[in-house]
């Protein structure tokens, strides 16, 4: 069954191996894990990825990064979403072969402009995480927290009556943890982190020491420990870090660079290259980068039979070959946006008109995210923020409990970055200094009411040293419910430059998720009150698209979501062929050859950054694909 | 540019630095140690040269025949007597100085109290690495430490350290 990819004779030709066990579709986190277990396994691997190349440094992304005006998670990575470099004039994605949703397209002017924002938000929220195109995928720019999921997160509906259970246990997957926390590196000590019913095997330790806590993490400890937010004790606890608390798998120490998003400038955090790169040294893995699927073929007997492909050599630039590939078995490993889109695209003539692996009719359905709420605040004393790791500590007792068949549960992330994330410092703060603003609040505080100063010299550095060195904010990923009604599906107006639909996004928080948020914003308001500090989170402006209304003791107020980054839920696993799209082991309930990867198969997003999740349960596909090949 | 007349002491990339230390409050020596292999001064000099001819040069006129004079004197003729010219530029020299990135004085000008951030380019990779405001909070600019695994959970060097005069 296996064969030699047909390619148009126009392209110059990778250098691909004449047969494979496995084709793989996108080379972020979950195809990296699966590829070098069947690469070490002595399968042949093709991987197919839409964007660039693994660089042999990440040079050209840290000059990018540093030459930014702004700073977003998406900005050392290719394409460029600025046109030219380092302006903020946005790339138009109907000019790329494989353009990608960015965190500057959520304002009010662009997030439903097809000339700016790569996905076609149809509302009525701005679905405001984003993905990479590249290999190595989303993770490029993640924060590195490697949280599991507690036991009830996988049994939603048993313990509380809300959406459903997923197919598998916290037993059936803990072993797969174990392996992640291992490939990721994970540093952590176990006696922190058993806690609302997370179990370790007996024998097992992290493999690395934890990473120590910030001096922002003692300041909200110390201030919480013993406190209750609506009868749940607050708890700190260390945060467990895809991050080198020592040297692992040759990659440096961390240095506290304070930039794990966009990019650790030292590789201290893991990202999926370092995997990726393992299973190409296997010898038994191909990478075929600039290389887009554009439909996968199932033959009479509902098998897929064939990927097709279209490639590129320059992102701006035409097509410049077209072919395809089989293999005895397929992964769609492109996250949970590009995922259903492939699918989608997959009508083979008409005989799969709903698109791929859809007879459930649930593909591309129940999208979800960690709404974050954000809110910031002065401490009384210096916190030294802008130093450390972005996260070393959360609050993560208020993850799960029986107010969870009322309101979103949530975990609280505590920032070690100032005021970054809240408001852009520490630009705006300095401008405001010198300039004589007051975007930041801080020139002067309220509730002085005087104009804002111009300062120089000693009182300047005076001002924003007592400014800076104070702030501190906090984040709370909100558990979004899977609602049918918040889904991806095909544009049928807009296209990229291949000529390929761009996905079409239908988003809304519903009332259990903004129950949860509201409580978020309550929580906030509880430990700034605990801890003395004096807030400064600001309310949204009327035209933000990520305000939302919500109700808070009975009275209406307005808030403003941002995206974790973390999209999940679009082709759910489950035991019922017509409710979910795979099976516990991510193969296809209608495809029994192919098998689809990554957080796009979550039943409930629960309240971890859901890497490690995703990362275990590609160990888990990984170990059901090499039982179907011996 | 007409070549200024000679100034037997001190020249003017000096006076640029000591002009600097006095509207930044970080001291000369921070600015332009006497071992500067990344000679951030000369870029700054010359990027606000480029973009100011004249008013930078008045900007350092100013500055130098007013030398001996306090401090505060010296700022108030800068950023308050010479008009809206001189005073945006220097707050524009403060800016690059602090972050690595040229906000040009006519969209300083323009700005509100509240107003979105006036656009700014990043002079270059070197000078953000250099830029002062991370300093200033006894930290690193983000993506850029020289600090060793850990220190994040002690107090940092004094501001002194960071900044240096006797402030």
């Amino acid at each position: 069954m296996s064969a030699t990819p047909s390619r148009s004779p126009t392209s110059p030709s990778p250098s691909a191996p004449a047969q494979y066990d496995v084709v793989i579709v996108g080379a972020g986190v979950s195809a990296a894990m699966i590829a070098k277990q069947l690469g070490l396994a002595g399968k042949k691997v093709l991987i197919l990825e839409a964007g660039a190349r693994i660089p042999s440094n990440n040079n050209d992304f840290m000059e990018r990064f540093y030459k930014a005006v702004a700073k977003v998670p998406e900005v050392p990575y290719t394409p460029d979403i600025f046109t030219p470099s380092g302006s903020l004039s946005l790339t138009d994605p109907t000019t790329l072969n494989a353009g990608r949703p960015n965190t500057m397209t959520l304002d009010h002017s662009s997030w439903q402009d097809p000339s700016k924002a790569y996905m076609i938000q149809q509302g009525p929220l701005p679905f405001s995480s984003t993905y990479e195109r590249i290999a190595g995928g989303t993770m490029r720019h993640w924060l590195g927290t490697s949280l599991r999921n507690v036991p009830n997160d996988f049994k939603m509906y048993s313990a509380y009556g809300k959406f459903v259970d997923w197919p598998l246990s916290y037993d059936d997957i803990e072993p797969w943890y174990e392996k992640a926390e291992w490939e990721i590196g994970v540093s952590a000590d176990k006696s922190t982190q058993a806690y609302l019913g997370i179990t370790f095997g007996s024998n097992y330790q992290y493999p690395m020491k934890p990473i120590p806590p910030s001096l922002v993490d003692d300041a909200v400890t110390k201030a919480v420990t013993g406190q209750n937010f609506e009868g749940i004790p607050l708890v700190v606890t260390e945060t467990p870090a895809g991050r080198n608390s020592q040297p692992y798998q040759n990659r440096r120490v961390c240095a506290g660079n304070t930039n794990c998003i966009p990019i650790c400038p030292i590789q201290a955090k893991y990202d999926p290259s370092v995997t990726l790169n393992a299973a190409l040294d296997t010898g038994n893995v191909t990478l075929m980068v600039q290389t887009v699927a554009n439909e996968i073929i199932v033959d009479k007997n509902g098998l897929v039979s064939q990927i097709n492909y279209i490639q590129y050599e320059d992102n701006l630039g035409p097509a410049t070959a077209r072919g395809s590939v089989s293999a005895k078995r397929y992964v769609l490993a492109s996250h949970a946006v590009e995922t259903p889109k492939l699918c989608f695209m997959s009508t083979n003539g008409g005989k799969t008109p709903n698109g791929v692996a859809n007879s459930s009719g649930q593909m591309g359905k129940n999208l979800m995210d960690h709404p974050l709420y954000l809110a910031w605040a002065l401490a009384p004393q210096p916190v030294y923020g802008f130093r450390g790791p972005l996260a070393t500590s959360g609050i993560e007792s208020t993850r799960d409990g029986e107010f969870r068949k009322d309101r979103a549960a949530f975990r609280i992330e505590i920032g070690n970055e100032g005021w970054n994330f809240s408001i852009g410092d520490p630009w705006t703060t300095t401008l405001d200094f010198i300039n004589g603003m007051n975007v930041s609040q801080l020139n002067p505080q309220p509730p002085a009411t005087s104009a804002p100063q111009a300062l120089w010299g000693p009182d300047l550095v005076k001002a924003m040293n007592d400014g800076l060195s104070r702030q501190f904010r906090l984040g709370f990923l909100v558990e979004q419910s899977p609602e049918e009604s918040n889904y991806v599906t095909l544009s049928k107006t807009e296209y990229d430059h291949l000529g390929l639909p761009r996905p079409q996004i239908v988003y809304d928080l519903s009332p259990y998720t903004r129950a949860g948020f509201a409580a978020a914003k309550q929580a906030a308001d509880a430990i700034f009150k605990m801890m003395g500090a004096t807030q400064f989170t600001t309310s949204p402006a009327a035209n933000d698209p990520s305000g939302f209304d919500v109700i808070i003791d009975g009275k209406p107020d307005r808030l403003k979501f941002f995206g974790a980054g973390h999209i999940v839920g679009t082709y759910r696993m489950g035991d019922d062929p017509t409710t979910s799209v795979v099976d516990a082991n991510q193969r296809s309930w209608d495809h029994k050859n192919l098998f689809l990867v990554g957080s796009g198969t979550f039943c409930t997003v629960a309240t971890a950054n859901p890497t490690l999740t995703i990362a275990a349960l590609a160990l888990r596909a990984a170990q059901t694909v090499l039982e179907d090949l011996s | 540019m007409s070549t200024p007349a000679p100034t037997p002491i001190v020249t003017p990339l000096q006076t640029f630095v000591d002009l600097s230390a006095l509207l930044t409050g970080i001291a000369a020596g921070n600015l332009a140690p006497s071992v500067d292999p990344k000679n951030i001064k000369q870029v700054y000099f010359n990027y606000a040269q480029q973009q100011a001819g004249a008013t930078f040069d008045n900007l350092l006129k100013i500055y130098r025949e007013n030398s001996t004079q306090p401090a505060g004197k010296i700022a108030s003729l800068i950023l308050d007597q010479s008009g809206p010219d001189i005073r945006f530029l220097a707050r524009s020299v403060m800016l690059m100085w602090y972050l690595g990135s040229w906000y040009a004085p006519a969209d300083l000008a323009k700005a509100g109290t509240d107003t979105p951030p006036p656009n700014s380019v990043v002079i270059s990779s070197a000078a953000y690495t250099q830029g002062w405001a991370w300093n200033v909070a006894q930290a690193h600019p983000m993506g850029f430490s020289n600090f060793q695994f850990g220190y994040w959970a002690s107090n940092p060097p004094t501001l002194i350290d960071f900044v240096g005069g006797n402030s």
